[in-house]
């Protein structure tokens, strides 16, 4: 467990958490329609930030110069400059560590670098420049998990905190919109023209939302600011889906696992409610629905709070821990704005008014493409023992590595291939035919997906494993530099010309980072944890350590896990099969 | 409209990268969708969109897809009626 001692939410209803509360309280929605903005054709509904507003808060801080920074950098830096204020903490300490969630960061850049330098569309670079605002010394660490990355970036936490030594770590999730990010959606028909409706039996989609919200979790209770509610980060737990990229298990069975964990020997008597996802998708909150029946929580009230904010993406597991915290904190549960008539897959106890509660104890849900899922279990008061997931011990064993550069393939035998292609992408097609795969799904992919199924399957190949049975103790764990940058842009160029505006929804899909390790969970059905972490040069210490913590903190006795990098056509594929030793 | 329909299996292998496929492989009166070409919710929004970009023919809902994309014979038919371009 660790300790929330400071926490902080930017969104268009406020710039601090009690702001962002209080407009909650009252049921206002920063959500309303946009007609033309980002040069889009077609009108949406969404939240956004004023930028104008933002600047002039931003102005407000000590050493803040707009200029040096682009919006969604401004909102994060804002966002953690008040949680760092309220958690007393000196964050250019050694001791603190930043984390930072994002799912598309400057992506908005591709269009048009504005005169900024030519990485800063990497997610690490905005990372980097984030935590040296604060002149904190250390490598900020990137999740970009899709939309669980707010949940995934605070069980990262928890795993610095408690196996790394840091005594703090100040964990950030931000991201704006653009119109990248808005056709993306509009091309997958995901989004609703009019306010979300979650949970509602005629929801007809997601609205997608601005905001960047920071939580400064502590590894000691001792270190809990004095006069500040004791709120705990109780459990945590990511399972895939090993489904499909874009759309979740129909049985639920990642979400289902991830809950299942949390929940271990913690009486659910006293949750108070479950803050779902609740996107308003049919998809995803049918899955939801199904994930409460099987865990047996269909009589605990259940909220999403996409009626209030929309889907803020990267800050969306972070934010709504925050506000969930607050409801916990007022013996309030709010409302699912949004849901008039509520209809879905298993009947759920959706709140259709504000309730009363006095249970210290929240459960959060969310998913997100590439089939990731995870649950958090928070708690105020008495800060309680939830039975951490306990992992395995011993040692780490590798049992197979292959590797791909632009020119040359290791294989786990040490066999090496010479590539015979013009260009890498071709070479990544002669080399599945080299081991003569017979994996259509293969040629829908991107370049980065296709690299890393490449090298998956000749490390599954080499520990007699590459075959479609359910392997729910092995996980994934990737790390590259680029995410998803060389997709993003081959998405870019069919959105960039007004005159042939027709964005992909096939390309789209793949301009998330971690795709690539739902890729391999899909193909070779492994159901435990897949993380995605983004660092500007590999680092095997750094590697690991995300292996051992996996080892550590789940069920996993088997890890695909490595570097897995293309960008602007270069490819660059470690891979590694690890398995604990009992 | 066989000459539609041909455009329309050349077209289909390209957008969905069909690898390997030739339209003599598409049975134009078969489903696109369940068994046969493996086709999923992804290729039916790219379907979407080649609608749109080949012959000006814009859907706004997912679910109208259901019924156009049966075959590639249905999937003409209503090019053929509705086509702007």
């Amino acid at each position: 467990m660790i300790f929330n001692i400071g926490d902080n939410i930017v969104s268009p209803l406020g710039w601090t958490t009690a702001e962002n509360w209080s407009a909650a309280l009252a049921e206002c929605s920063g959500l309303r329609p946009y007609n033309g903005t980002f040069g889009l054709p077609e009108p949406f509904f969404a939240s956004l930030i004023d930028e104008e507003k933002l600047n002039e808060r931003f102005l407000k801080l000590p050493h803040s110069q707009i200029e040096r920074y682009t919006k969604v950098e401004k909102m994060a830096i804002l966002s953690a400059a008040d949680a760092v204020q309220s958690a007393a903490i000196d964050p250019s300490a050694p001791e603190v560590i930043f984390v930072f969630s994002t799912t598309k960061g400057n992506v908005e850049l591709l269009e048009d670098l504005r005169g900024y330098e030519p990485e800063r569309p990497y997610l690490w670079r905005s990372a980097q420049l984030v935590a040296r605002h604060f002149g904190n010394p250390n490598e900020p660490v990137v999740v970009s998990n899709a939309c669980i990355s707010g949940c995934a970036a605070q069980v990262a936490a928890a795993r610095l905190l408690q196996r790394h030594g840091y005594r703090y770590a100040v964990v950030v999730g931000a991201d704006v919109l653009s119109k990248f990010i808005i056709s993306g959606f509009q091309s997958f028909k995901a989004l609703s023209l009019q306010l979300c409706r979650p949970f509602d039996a005629d929801r007809t989609g997601l609205n997608l939302g601005e905001a960047a919200a920071t939580i400064v979790y502590a590894r000691d209770c001792a270190d809990i600011p004095a006069g500040r509610p004791c709120v705990t980060l109780a459990a945590g737990a990511i399972c895939n889906d090993a489904n499909h990229i874009s759309g979740p298990s129909r049985t639920a069975e990642g979400l289902f696992a991830a809950v299942s964990q949390v929940l271990d020997g913690f009486d659910i008597n006293d949750v108070a409610f479950v803050n779902a996802h609740g996107t308003a998708t049919r998809y995803n909150d049918d899955m939801e629905s199904v994930a409460m029946d099987r865990a047996q929580l269909t009589d605990i009230p259940v909220n999403s709070l996409k009626g209030y904010f929309g889907h803020t993406l990267g800050a969306a597991g972070i934010l709504e821990v925050i506000l969930s915290t607050q409801e916990l904190l007022h013996h309030r549960v709010l409302r699912t704005v949004g849901c008039e008539t509520p209809g879905t897959a298993a009947a759920v106890k959706v709140t259709m008014g504000q309730e009363s509660t006095d249970k210290s104890a929240f459960l959060k849900m969310i998913s997100g493409f590439g089939g990731g899922n995870a649950a958090l279990l928070v708690t105020v008061g008495e800060p309680r023992t939830a039975t951490e997931t306990t992992g395995n011990g011993g040692g780490v064993k590798l049992l197979a590595e292959a590797r791909i550069s632009d020119t040359d393939a290791l294989l786990p035998d040490g066999t090496k291939l010479s590539s015979t292609s013009v260009d890498t992408k071709q070479w990544l097609g002669e080399l599945y035919n080299h081991l003569g795969m017979n994996y259509p799904k293969f040629f829908k992919m991107d370049c980065l997906s296709k690299a890393g199924i490449l090298a998956a399957e000749m490390v599954m190949r080499a520990v007699g494993q590459s075959n479609e049975e359910l392997k729910n103790d092995w996980g994934v764990v990737c790390f590259n530099s680029a995410a998803s940058l060389d997709d993003d842009r081959t998405y870019q160029a069919t959105i960039q010309d007004p005159e042939n505006y027709f964005p992909s929804p096939s390309v789209f899909v793949y301009t998330l980072a971690n795709i690539v390790a739902g890729e391999m969970a899909i193909k070779y059905k492994m159901r435990g944890e897949t993380s995605f972490y983004v660092s500007q040069h590999f680092d095997k210490e750094r590697l690991e350590k995300a292996v051992a913590d996996v080892f550590a903190r789940t069920g996993a006795h088997y890890l695909l896990a490595g570097w897995v990098d293309y960008d602007n056509g270069h490819c660059n594929v470690q891979l590694f099969v690890f398995k604990i030793e009992n | 409209m066989e000459q539609l329909i041909e455009e329309l299996k050349k077209e289909i292998i390209e957008v969905l990268n069909l690898e390997g496929m030739t339209p003599a492989d598409i049975d134009e009166n078969a489903p696109l969708f369940g068994e046969g070409l493996g086709l999923d919710s992804i290729d039916a929004l790219e379907l979407i969109v080649l609608m749109e970009k080949n012959y000006g023919i814009k859907l706004q809902n997912a679910n109208e897809g259901k019924e156009i994309f049966k075959s590639v014979r249905v999937m003409a038919e209503y090019i053929n009626a509705h086509r702007t371009k």
